[in-house]
């Protein structure tokens, strides 16, 4: 999903998915991030950021 | 999209494919298990399998997380559900996983206040504009999860959210892999290791597979292309007389794993002393519970619930389909008493479980015929 808007007090983001779909994502476990970066999310956690370019 | 056209690109798995053919030795007959859930689903959504030799098998693991959960764990939920005043959150395949006496959807038809939710932090909100009312999470699943209940147990004293609690189901990939591993009636080559498990735990704990078994795992993606790259990283270790933990999904999974995640985990969880899975019966030091520290958010202590161990109907064979032993067509009650629209089992409950996997994508027809 897409950081849409951050909340780094909270350690919240607001993500859209592919589709446009946004919800609230707990970020605490891949800080430091941007608005823009696309991370992995799962159960409304970023496991990972994911790189600009895959390399795998 | 990104990172989901490129590893979807026919000719490039075609060539994959092609690279894998000439990597298998004839004759030998070459069992894979994929741990994931996730993966068995992608696995048959994309026909992966369709492109492999015929003498290698892919062989479904216990990583759906909803499938492991045992039917006396649904019914302790659903006690809880039925407390009054209660209202009880989880996710949404859950919702339809039988217990002894029925499912939490069926406990919502009873009267009972079952919501769905897509997160903890869902139903920490629930908590938040229900302050009168007691809000409990069934928390589900492996590592990939955990992290995100951990997390909004933390949220929920940091913010002082006094009516969230937790009924905690989590549990740890390793030790039924090791359970699997120790079976005598499963002959494995290769493990394609949990993808997104190990954005969390890292590749590590997986080193004790070809050390102390001396069987390869690669840590694979979800997309098609990501899935035949692994299988063929697997068949190359066995071609060149190799066994390692091997990262292909190293786009978002650190060989060390997620650090700061495993941190908050082991602030928040423990280990419990034993745990029951479904078709593998108990496993010492298997799954979570919260910490003293978090006790008093722990709902099973504030309610009391059964705790009763209900055995599996006798026509499911779930247990041996988790197992790897039988495939899912082979089970009695497949495609016929049991459908995702009325399963017996856990396995065609969750789309992640095997069994749902065969039967979404059309498989039974054709291995039907086969036997």
């Amino acid at each position: 999903m897409r950081i849409v808007k951050l909340d780094n007090a909270r350690g919240l983001a607001l993500c859209a998915d592919e589709n446009g779909a946004r919800s609230s994502v707990e970020v605490e476990l891949v800080l430091p991030v941007e608005v823009g970066d696309t991370v992995l999310v799962h159960a409304g956690t970023a496991l990972a950021r994911v790189p600009a370019k895959a390399n795998a | 999209m990104r990172f989901v056209d490129e590893f979807r690109d026919a000719a490039l798995g075609r060539a994959v494919a092609g690279e894998i053919l000439a990597s298998v030795e004839p004759g030998r007959h070459y069992k894979v298990m994929e741990v994931c859930g996730g993966h068995t689903h992608s696995i048959y959504k994309y026909g992966v399998d369709d492109l492999l030799p015929a003498n290698v098998e892919l062989v479904h693991g216990p990583g759906c997380p909803v499938c492991v959960i045992p039917m006396g764990r649904v019914d302790d939920g659903i006690a809880i559900a039925h407390e009054p005043g209660v209202i009880f959150t989880c996710f949404g395949d859950m919702m339809r996983v039988p217990g002894s006496k029925g499912t939490l959807l069926d406990a919502k038809a009873e009267g009972a206040d079952v919501r769905m939710v897509y997160s903890p932090l869902d139903a920490l909100r629930i908590a938040k504009q229900n302050p009168e009312r007691d809000v409990v999470f069934f928390a589900i699943g492996f590592e990939t999860t955990a992290p995100s209940t951990a997390l909004t147990m933390k949220r929920a004293r940091t913010e002082g959210v006094p009516n969230f609690f937790c009924m905690c189901n989590h549990v740890t990939i390793v030790p039924p892999l090791r359970a699997l591993l120790e079976s005598p009636d499963l002959r494995l080559d290769g493990f394609i290791g949990p993808g997104h498990v190990s954005t969390v735990v890292g590749a590590r704990p997986f080193e004790f597979i070809p050390a102390d078994y001396g069987k390869p795992v690669v840590v694979s993606g979800f997309e098609p292309l990501d899935l035949l790259q692994s299988i063929h990283m697997i068949l190359t270790q066995l071609a060149g007389g190799r066994c390692e933990v091997e990262v292909q999904y190293s786009r978002v999974v650190p060989y060390e794993g997620n650090l700061r995640a495993l941190e908050v985990m082991a602030e928040v969880f423990e280990l419990r002393p034993h745990f029951e899975w479904r078709g593998l019966g108990f496993i010492s030091q298997s799954a979570l519970k919260l910490t003293d520290a978090y006790a008093d958010l722990d709902a099973e202590l504030r309610y009391s619930v059964p705790g009763v161990r209900v055995a599996d109907p006798k026509a499911c064979q779930c247990g041996e389909v988790l197992k790897g032993v039988i495939k899912p067509w082979e089970c009695k009650v497949f495609g016929t008493a049991c459908t995702p629209e009325h399963a017996i089992g856990t396995c065609m409950v969750s789309p992640e479980g095997a069994c749902a996997a065969y039967y979404n994508y059309g498989r039974f027809a054709r291995e039907r015929e086969v036997v």
